[in-house]
């Protein structure tokens, strides 16, 4: 592993100060827009939700996963169903080192079509994870992963 | 089977109306804090709607009080409010706002602020809020005892410093107030002694003055999910039963509670064997109600494992036994929010449908308390933002209480559908 960054009690201060986390508006037709931007490509998307306390024990590991580079595009959706202010979920980014990731939040209150649009059977649970390989089939994981299984299917689908 | 039929009395209150009945509340009062992005155009409400009146709510919880007026709490944009209808929500007097100043409201999906009033006509709030960023909630109460044109300073509900949410208020039939809600204290001290600890606790604690102070709070029940509403109601004076999404092993199935008079937790029943194995949190607590008849109705939420959408079951000893599920959805279509209400032998439900572009409450009624069920039928909808479906009633008659962003605020009686009897 190649940095496991840690944050300490000084930077988390500075948080607030810090450059604001990019993070793009995930609205209607959001999910097509993601599945064309990495077409051919292998990606996870992991959607995840600040009032989701699982989600939020979990984050500091998929920062972990993306600091390790290991060649699959990574996406992170912020999916809380009342949409959080934005500056909350910058600093839950940053604190997960996950500030440089390709970072979307719901951007639309009518978060039911969103859901719908990404997957009809979801309800909105959260974490939900969906593997998109190179040819375009998709996986769904629901609930927290396992990350042994997820850098397994990375080095599979990364070649 | 899916019969359409409107409500000839759909009582919506316009969001012209709610702006007028607010002008006697400070305008700085009402604007939420707000922080906006502008490179990207983010911001915490995409529709700007930005003001804490009931129009522009994301919550809204209804209740009866003993002399037929509808209360109604409701929470958006960093404020909770409350008003009362003596008319059946054709109109509402002046709202007042409970936070004193705009607060970061816990909006979890399943969370809600909470009104009830008790036999001498008090008037209790409760909610939740974030009280930091790691996201840890706080719930508070705020009394009101000149008829709910005041309320007192929100308190918190316990002085344990680790996280609550998910309040919900009952009145019990002994005229107390009983809270539950669920309570990280217990995963604080596992984390502190090196353990694990799923889920968080189900915490209870009474009121004997209205809700003006709670006593101390008492865990009924560890490892619980950590996300989803708890359903309550009463068993008999005194004797509350409390549905909740407990974990069983893996699996966030549903169990109940009944507490005996003495505030002892009886045993943990399991409602059903879903065996939905899933580490998360789906956002999606239960519903409970007690017939006349002692016998309990559940209506939940699935979304794995044996059985999948919104499902129904009864007990009649007393909840210690649980019917087969059934489904209250017709085959092909996905139902979610179920809620579950009796009326001396009749037992409804509603729950809601999503197509993709429409969101349809649909309803169905049990005249021998859940032995037999009628037709489901669509009793409103709506095609942007909406609240969950709940089932109020004032002790004639059922009616759906629905928050939607496009159609406001509506309470639709479900016994004027032309339901033949």
């Amino acid at each position: 592993m190649i940095a496991t960054r840690v944050i300490s009690a000084a930077a988390l201060a500075l948080v607030s100060a810090l450059p604001p986390v990019a993070i793009r508006p995930f609205v209607r037709g959001s999910w097509q827009q993601i599945r064309r931007e990495h077409a051919g490509r292998p990606a996870i998307v992991h959607f995840w939700g600040l009032t989701c306390a699982p989600c939020l024990a979990e984050l500091p590991q998929w920062g972990r996963l993306l600091a390790e580079q290991r060649g699959t595009d990574l996406v992170f959706v912020a999916a809380d169903a009342v949409p959080e202010e934005p500056a909350h979920v910058s600093s839950m980014l940053t604190k997960a080192a996950l500030s440089t990731a390709e970072n979307w939040m719901f951007a639309d209150h009518f978060v039911d079509r969103l859901v719908f649009e990404v997957d009809p059977e979801w309800q909105g649970e959260l974490p939900i994870t969906i593997l998109l390989a190179r040819d375009g089939t998709t996986s769904k994981i629901v609930g927290t992963v396992d990350f042994a299984a997820i850098r397994a299917w990375i080095d599979r689908h990364a070649r | 089977m899916s019969t359409t039929t409107r409500s000839r009395r759909q009582h919506v209150v316009s969001a012209a109306v709610l702006l007028l009945l607010t002008t006697t509340v400070p305008r700085d009062r009402l604007t939420a804090q707000q922080s906006h992005d502008h490179d990207s155009g983010l911001r915490a409400d995409p529709a700007g709607c930005t003001d804490a009146t009931l129009s522009c709510a994301s919550y809204a919880t209804p209740f009866f009080d003993r002399t037929g007026r509808l209360w109604l709490a409701w929470s958006g944009n960093g404020h909770v409010g409350v008003s009362v209808s003596t008319d059946r929500a054709r109109s509402f007097a002046p709202p007042v706002l409970v936070t004193r100043e705009a607060v970061r409201l816990d909006n979890g999906p399943d969370e809600r602020p909470q009104v009830v009033v008790d036999g001498e006509g008090r008037v209790a709030v409760a909610f939740a809020i974030f009280k930091d960023d790691r996201m840890n909630g706080q719930i508070f109460t705020a009394a009101s005892v000149d008829g709910g044109r005041s309320f007192g300073a929100p308190r918190p509900i316990t002085d344990d410093g680790s996280s609550q949410r998910f309040v919900t208020l009952n009145v019990d039939p002994d005229g107390t107030l009983f809270a539950a809600w669920i309570d990280k204290r217990h995963v604080v001290a596992a984390r502190a002694a090196g353990t694990d600890f799923a889920g968080a606790s189900l915490a209870v604690a009474r009121s004997h003055d209205g809700g003006a102070r709670f006593d101390v709070a008492r865990i009924a029940k560890d490892n619980i999910c950590e996300c989803c509403r708890l359903a309550v109601a009463p068993a008999g004076a005194g004797r509350p039963a409390v549905v909740f999404r407990n974990i069983f092993g893996g699996e966030r199935d549903h169990a109940v509670i009944t507490f005996a008079a003495d505030g002892t937790p009886g045993p943990v029943s399991r409602v059903s064997e879903d065996h939905w194995a899933i580490d998360a949190c789906p956002h999606h607590g239960p519903s409970l109600a007690i017939a006349d008849d002692g016998s309990y109705h559940v209506a939940w939420f699935s979304g794995g494992g044996v059985r999948q959408g919104a499902f129904y079951a009864r007990s009649t000893d007393g909840g210690r036994s649980f019917s087969t599920p059934v489904p209250l959805a017709d085959t092909g279509h996905r139902s979610t929010r179920p809620y579950v209400r009796t009326q001396g032998s009749d037992v409804w439900l509603a729950w809601k449908e999503f197509d993709g572009e429409r969101t349809s409450v649909l309803s169905r009624v049990s005249h021998d308390r859940g032995t037999t069920w009628g037709p489901a039928r669509i009793i409103a909808g709506t095609s942007d933002f909406s609240d969950h479906p709940i089932l109020t009633g004032d002790g004639r008659q059922v009616y759906l209480s629905w928050l939607t962003r496009l159609e406001g605020y509506r309470l639709i009686p479900l016994t004027l559908l032309g339901e033949s009897r």
